[in-house]
């Protein structure tokens, strides 16, 4: 079979910018394809990325020397397979359950969102994705994590500077001075609360771990934290802003949901829209082939999520968003053993509270220009600014 | 073939002819039944896949694999004595007529 073809125009600047005409194209052309700009093999059609995720025999994710690496100061479960990942991540999941959120959480996160939006005013026009979209995710992980003490600048910060750090491809030191300030930083909270965690036990990711019957090494519990954070502010930030985007934007299809109440619908659809994780990469540990291409053993495959959740096999009207969808198999949550570990959080927290309480407060809140809402991103994808009218 | 019968939460029953080595998951979502959702594709990471095992099969389905207890506990309904994930239900020639149980939430 032939070697995937390779394209030679696509670059960071285009797919951060606006990928989705491109990955269209790449679906309609080129379903696979070795992009030079990125230096990494495109996968743009649903059932491929899922048979790359699903194949962890295949395709690894144990990559040591990628720059999450020092981003994190260890080698995290996000890049390691089988039992050593299962086992680091079995660590903390507990404290991501819907029986943990619905006991202990619930109703601390209805009291979080409603204090920060009891700050803003009606006649207002403010920017949510900066005053309610990052602090609330933040401050909501803190309680999830058993951070207490952390500021929601801290949070939202040490977020920004790992993501930055693990997408350092270029090796830029001074953004590793940056992630290696971040993680002194980190370090030294998680370590000032752990004889606080074990003198009070509760359902907190960090008190899960540091009691454990048979704990992972304290590395991996720093590290496992650090992925938490990594992982649990912008993601939720970005797929709540989404979210009142493309509702706002289709007021006939915000009335719908509220009349049915189908907040957990306009959820699904907001991050198969938009993925707030958008790309992942693998290691092809043996010669293979996807979609007709011989694809070699050393090669790196990028799953596009992205561009999986508009494909046309399995989405009508793919590109725009649809909040009443038959069926909604979307991959914004991934597949295969690294499937989001916080995909009930983010399902209950932004899904069943954030978004139903904002509309709740502001019924008739206004994007006044949608044009000025700016969007950026090539593996983590967002609006930038959100300004709305509230009312 | 294996024969298998969902039954949703609201009691509606679905019949399909699975393909013996699929699992129960599996055979869900290539026949298009409501109730699974089955999202990390059988890896035991997400827990959207649970079923109630009918009692008059739990014999035949075995016990729960290593690690299923663990991600069972992830489930958004209760999780019973019956409780499995059918991602890990292989679907062979003694299961012909299976009958599982779908919970009313799976995310």
């Amino acid at each position: 079979m032939p070697l995937a073809p390779v394209n030679t125009d696509v670059g960071m600047n285009q797919l951060t910018r606006d990928p989705y005409p491109i990955y269209r194209r790449m679906r309609r052309d080129t379903p696979v394809v070795r992009v030079e700009g990125v230096k990494r093999t495109f996968l743009t059609k649903a059932a491929h990325t899922k048979r790359v995720k699903d194949t962890p025999e295949l395709f690894s994710s144990n990559d040591p020397n990628t720059p999450m690496q020092p981003a994190f100061r260890a080698h995290t479960l996000m890049r390691k397979d089988g039992d050593e990942h299962r086992r680091e991540r079995m660590a903390m999941q507990m404290a991501y359950t819907p029986k943990v959120i619905k006991a202990n959480w619930a109703q601390i996160y209805r009291d979080i969102t409603d204090e920060y939006l009891s700050r803003l005013k009606k006649g207002d026009t403010v920017d949510l994705f900066r005053e309610i979209c990052g602090p609330v995710s933040a401050r909501i992980l803190v309680h999830i994590l058993g951070l207490d003490g952390a500021t929601d600048e801290q949070m939202m910060r040490w977020s920004q500077e790992l993501i930055d750090g693990a997408g350092n491809f270029g090796w830029d030191p001074e953004l590793f001075r940056i992630t290696e300030r971040a993680n002194d930083e980190m370090d030294a909270h998680f370590g000032s609360l752990i004889d606080h965690h074990k003198a009070n036990p509760n359902a907190s990711a960090l008190s899960l771990m540091v009691n454990a019957e048979n704990p992972i090494p304290d590395s991996q519990i720093y590290a496992n934290m650090k992925i938490a954070i990594g992982g649990g502010i912008n993601e939720p930030r970005d797929a709540m802003a989404t979210i009142i985007y493309g509702l706002l934007t289709s007021p006939e299809q915000l009335e719908e949901v509220r009349r049915q109440e189908a907040w957990g619908m306009a959820f699904e659809e907001g991050v198969r829209w938009v993925a707030p994780i958008q790309a992942s990469s693998r290691l092809v540990l043996e010669d293979t082939e996807i979609g007709g291409f011989d694809i070699p053993k050393g090669d790196t495959v990028m799953t596009i999520q992205a561009s999986a959740n508009r494909d046309e096999d399995l989405f009508e009207d793919g590109e725009n968003f649809v909040v009443f969808r038959d069926k909604n198999p979307h991959q914004a949550f991934g597949s295969g053993p690294h499937h989001c570990a916080g995909a009930h959080i983010a399902r209950r927290t932004v899904g069943e509270i954030m978004i139903p309480a904002l509309f709740d407060r502001f019924p008739n809140m206004r994007l006044p220009d949608p044009d000025a809402v700016r969007w950026r991103g090539f593996g983590f994808r967002g609006p930038v600014n959100l300004p709305v009218s509230l009312n | 073939m294996v024969k298998v019968t969902y039954v949703a939460a609201d009691g509606t029953e679905t019949i399909v002819d699975a393909d013996e080595g699929s699992t129960v998951m599996q055979t869900a979502l290539d026949n298009s039944v409501d109730g699974i959702v089955g999202e990390c594709g059988g890896a035991m990471m997400c827990a959207t896949c649970h079923c109630y095992v009918d009692d008059a099969w739990s014999d035949k389905t075995g016990p729960r694999q290593d690690g299923e207890d663990d991600m069972l506990e992830c489930a958004a309904d209760a999780v019973k004595p019956s409780s499995r994930l059918s991602c890990q239900i292989k679907l062979t020639d003694a299961l012909d007529g299976l009958v599982v149980h779908l919970p009313q939430d799976q995310v």
